[in-house]
């Protein structure tokens, strides 16, 4: 059974439909990436599967739970989370209070959450250098590494990370990516949305293709660089 | 001098306690995006609560606590009846709804109170006052500082060494992200309200014990006060509103002062040009929010 | 139509009981457009109470000179002006004979426009402007203490005790708590009193410190300090005037006579103020309280219930005098015409005074944190300041 489980999902914003009929997967260890050009559809999907935004139709099941119904926070408890797009630190926040934040759907909160942000430390030196600085100061690419941190620390089996190359320059697009591949080798299992198709193809397992809302091609990186992605891209624009 | 001194401290009196004020409507406003015009009947509600404490023979302080108590249960309770059912609905919404609280309160306090002011006695010990070298500052204003103080710097505590504190902080920059990040949102909107509850009891005391009586509408003026404090300091920005309250106080002191009698009935009319003024140089409010829209 | 209506209206009280059909006839409407609920409810609300109580012993005495019922039709205007016409025209279309209006001069000036408009005798309860009259026509009366009469007793008071310089607080925000202060310097102005100073206030403020200041600073350090602010002005500034270690009496106004001004303590010790009558042992104002007492089963809450029942003892007053006619030019002659009516708080007159009634003021202090009577004074026509 796959970890994540989207059914036929909808999400309507009054008249505009923004995704319809969507279904995709993920299997644990998995790394997914989802393709399509700007208003795919691919941060509504996301946002729907966190109950950021109400469903007008389709299932949502995580680890055989459905969970369309649920609160953002329990979906958050039971083990899945987002990294959103745009960073979205809190900016008046310094980076340590972002990560504590970020450990809020722990039960047993302030020992594990120090242990938890050791770890971070230890996976983003560049945040341990900056822990009092407020998250606001920091550079583009320090605060999507803060980001993405900051999702790790409630321990989560899956994460959604939307487009966590936009508006960073090259040098820090490839450290992300670095991270990405370790983060795999630790074995969180993550469902990726860019709009860099190449760089996401080269780190993902598998991928699907959204336009205009619904799901027109998946498979193997392989098979979708060979089925013409430039002309779904195309079309979809 | 010694007249700019004692108008200084008169200043700081008010100002603080329109900084409570402010910063009441200031942090449900930071997590909900609404103003709760409604803030002002927790203010009543303390002064209902301690009157009928104080008929039923409970102590003194024991009926100021029941005053506040009672005003953060009212505060949290608003949120869960009239303000969660509304919580996606627009600002407008929301708006309008806090102002049918404020007035279903008004006249129940009406008709099933009294549309009298009630008495309610204040100590003598609290009437006098303190010589501070040549000048004579007022128990209660004295009280006002000192109160105003210990409950910024609890507040500040609060939200900078509590992960629920933290939490709050988190919500109010970006509530959809706190929320990811597992922050239960009824948990930081209740605690907001709560809070907002606590600082109205405080700020409700401080003005019940300088006229001595509540009635219904003792709320409508300070929280239109708190209102003005708010949007000087900036939407949202709690330290904003705390400013915006020191401001405010500054100001309608100040005028009160030294305008020369023949234009003392249009301090008002002042006061509110200088906030405009304030406004037109600082549009966001004196602390804008990085993020001006959520 | 109308007349279809009429007719079968007429039929269906035949068909009802006869005896009350003719009693349906001998009934005095009596409209009451007050503010029972918003700003103005504190006083109207108690001025209900005390019309209500009013209609009720009348009433069951077998109605006014043993021949009319009241029957009283209240509407809520909501403190609100617009809503004071708006309610008046309703209860205008319901015919009634007399109107009582809201308790402040403007939805009284609302209300009595229209009143006087439809010839309907309109009398103001408590709105104590002594302009009021005069801005709407001779349909207008009022009822309470005028403000240049409650003002000249505490003049008179001021003179007797020996005060030379008096400073007065005012506040521009209504009628009341910027004229009365004024009429009050100008009574004692012309009984040899000068004004050392005007300290001004907004209402509401709740912080005096800054006009406290002021005080302390003019000099000569004035005799007396006269105002007419009230709650919750008057206890805030008294408070912070004492705390300041400022010692000068105070002089205050009827707005003041509640039990949070006695429930001051210490500071509010020997304060002195007029209102509407003091209810000494076997004066009527105690039988009023009595009454009231065994009727609403708790205490007037201020004393706007008393004047409130002085208003319908002046109408049947009024009617008694007309020779039991019930059109609006004979009952307006009437009231205008009325000497001493003994009423709740005393007596009242409206002959000769251009329908502000001369009535007793009664000056009281605070003694112990209770109020006792100082005097009784009825001021003389000559020493009150005109109305402006």
């Amino acid at each position: 059974m796959a970890l994540l489980d989207i059914e036929r999902l909808t999400v309507r914003y009054g008249a505009i439909q923004a995704v319809q009929d969507a279904g995709l997967s993920v299997a644990q260890g998995e790394i997914v990436t989802l393709l399509g050009a700007n208003g795919a559809g691919k941060s509504s999907l996301l946002n729907a599967c966190m109950g950021l935004v109400p469903l007008a139709g389709g299932e949502v099941h995580f680890d055989g739970h459905l969970i369309s119904a649920e609160r953002t926070e329990a979906i958050v408890r039971r083990g899945m989370t987002l990294t959103p797009e745009g960073r979205r630190v809190f900016p008046s926040l310094t980076v340590q209070e972002n990560l504590e934040i970020g450990a809020a759907a722990s039960r047993d909160l302030r020992q594990k959450s120090k242990m938890q942000r050791e770890e971070m430390y230890a996976l983003f030196p560049r945040l341990k250098e900056r822990f009092q600085q407020l998250a606001g100061t920091l550079s583009g690419g320090e605060q999507q590494m803060l980001a993405i941190a900051r999702s790790l620390m409630s321990e989560p089996r899956l994460l959604l990370l939307d487009e966590p190359s936009l508006g960073l320059a090259p040098n820090i697009v490839d450290q992300i990516f670095d991270i990405i591949a370790s983060l795999r080798r630790r074995g969180v299992t993550i469902l990726l949305v860019e709009q860099n198709a190449e760089l996401a193809l080269d780190v993902a397992d598998r991928g699907y293709v959204l336009a205009s809302g619904r799901v027109v091609l998946s498979g193997k990186p392989a098979e979708l660089r060979s089925a013409g992605l430039e002309r779904v891209y195309l079309g979809a624009a | 001098m010694e007249f700019f001194l004692q108008q200084f401290l008169n200043a700081l009196a008010l100002g603080g306690t329109y900084a409570l004020l402010g910063l009441g409507l200031a942090v449900v406003f930071s997590v909900l995006g609404l103003i709760n015009f409604a803030h002002g009947e927790l203010m009543t509600l303390t002064g209902y609560g301690i009157f009928y404490a104080l008929l039923f023979g409970v102590p003194y302080p024991l009926a100021l606590i029941i005053g506040v108590v009672l005003a953060t249960g009212a505060a949290i309770l608003m949120e869960r009846v009239a303000f969660r059912p509304v919580r996606n609905s627009s600002g407008t919404t929301m708006l309008l709804t806090s102002f049918a609280v404020s007035t279903i309160l008004h006249i129940l306090f009406q008709n099933l109170i009294s549309a009298r002011p009630k008495a309610i006695a204040v100590p003598n010990s609290l009437t006098g006052a303190v010589a501070i070298a040549d000048m004579q500052i007022g128990v209660i204003q004295l009280l006002s500082i000192l109160v105003t103080a210990v409950s910024l710097l609890a507040l500040t505590l609060f939200l900078r060494r509590s992960l629920l504190g933290i939490a709050m902080r988190a919500a109010a920059e970006d509530f959809n992200v706190a929320r990811l990040m597992g922050v239960n949102a009824n948990l930081v909107i209740s605690t907001a309200f709560g809070i907002s509850g606590v600082l109205a009891g405080i700020a409700g005391i401080l003005w019940l014990f300088q006229r001595g009586s509540v009635d219904p509408l003792m709320g409508f003026l300070p929280v239109l006060k708190a209102f003005i404090a708010v949007v000087l300091g900036g939407l949202g920005s709690l330290s904003g509103a705390v400013i915006g309250g020191f401001i405010l106080g500054f100001i309608e002191v100040g005028l009160r002062a030294y305008l020369p009698d023949g234009v003392l009935a249009y301090r008002d009319a002042i006061s509110l040009t200088l906030v405009i003024l304030v406004l037109f140089f600082w549009p966001q409010g004196i602390v804008a929010r990085r993020e001006a829209v959520r | 139509m109308m007349k279809v209506t009429k007719i079968l209206s007429v039929a269906a009280t035949m068909l009802a009981v006869a005896p009350i059909a003719a009693q349906a006839e001998d009934t005095i409407k009596i409209g009451f457009v007050g503010a029972f609920t918003g700003a103005l409810a504190p006083y109207d609300q108690p001025t209900l109470q005390g019309v209500q109580l009013a209609v009720d012993q009348i009433n069951k005495a077998g109605g006014i000179d043993g021949k009319f019922k009241i029957e009283l039709i209240t509407r809520d205007m909501r403190s609100e002006t617009a809503q004071s016409a708006v309610m008046t025209q309703e209860v205008i279309d319901q015919q009634v004979n007399v109107l009582l209006s809201p308790c402040d001069v403007d939805p009284s000036v609302a209300a009595g426009q229209i009143a006087q408009a439809a010839q309907i005798p309109t009398i103001a309860p408590c709105a104590s402007t002594p302009t009021l009259p005069g801005i709407v026509g001779d349909y207008m009366f009022a009822n309470y203490t005028a403000d240049n009469l409650q003002a000249t007793a505490l003049a008179y008071f001021a003179q007797k005790q020996g005060y030379k310089n008096a400073l007065i607080l005012l506040s521009r925000d209504t009628p009341y708590t910027e004229k009365l202060p004024l009429y009050f310097a100008k009574a004692f102005e012309n009984k040899g009193g000068k004004i050392a100073g005007t300290v001004e206030f907004k209402m509401g403020q709740q912080d005096f410190s800054a006009e406290v200041t002021k005080i302390k600073g003019i000099s000569p350090a004035p005799d007396v300090i006269m105002t007419a602010a009230y709650e919750p002005d008057f206890p805030a500034f008294i408070k912070q005037l004492r705390s300041a270690g400022i010692k000068t009496p105070v002089l205050g106004s009827d707005g003041i006579d509640s039990p949070t001004t006695l429930g001051l303590g210490e500071v509010a010790e020997g304060v002195v103020f007029s209102n509407a009558g003091y209810p000494s042992e076997g004066s009527s104002l105690a039988k009023f309280n009595a009454d009231f007492k065994a009727f609403f089963k708790q205490d007037p809450s201020a004393v706007y219930t008393a004047t409130g029942y002085d208003v319908i003892k002046v109408i049947e007053a009024a009617i008694k005098a007309d020779g039991d006619k019930l059109d609006g030019p004979s009952i307006r002659d009437a009231i205008d015409n009325l000497e001493n009516v003994q009423v709740a708080t005393g007596t009242i007159t409206y002959k000769g005074m251009n329908r502000v009634p001369l009535r007793v003021v009664a000056l009281n202090r605070i003694v112990n944190g209770q109020k006792t009577h100082v005097e009784d004074i009825v001021p003389n026509g000559a020493d009150v300041p005109p109305a402006e």
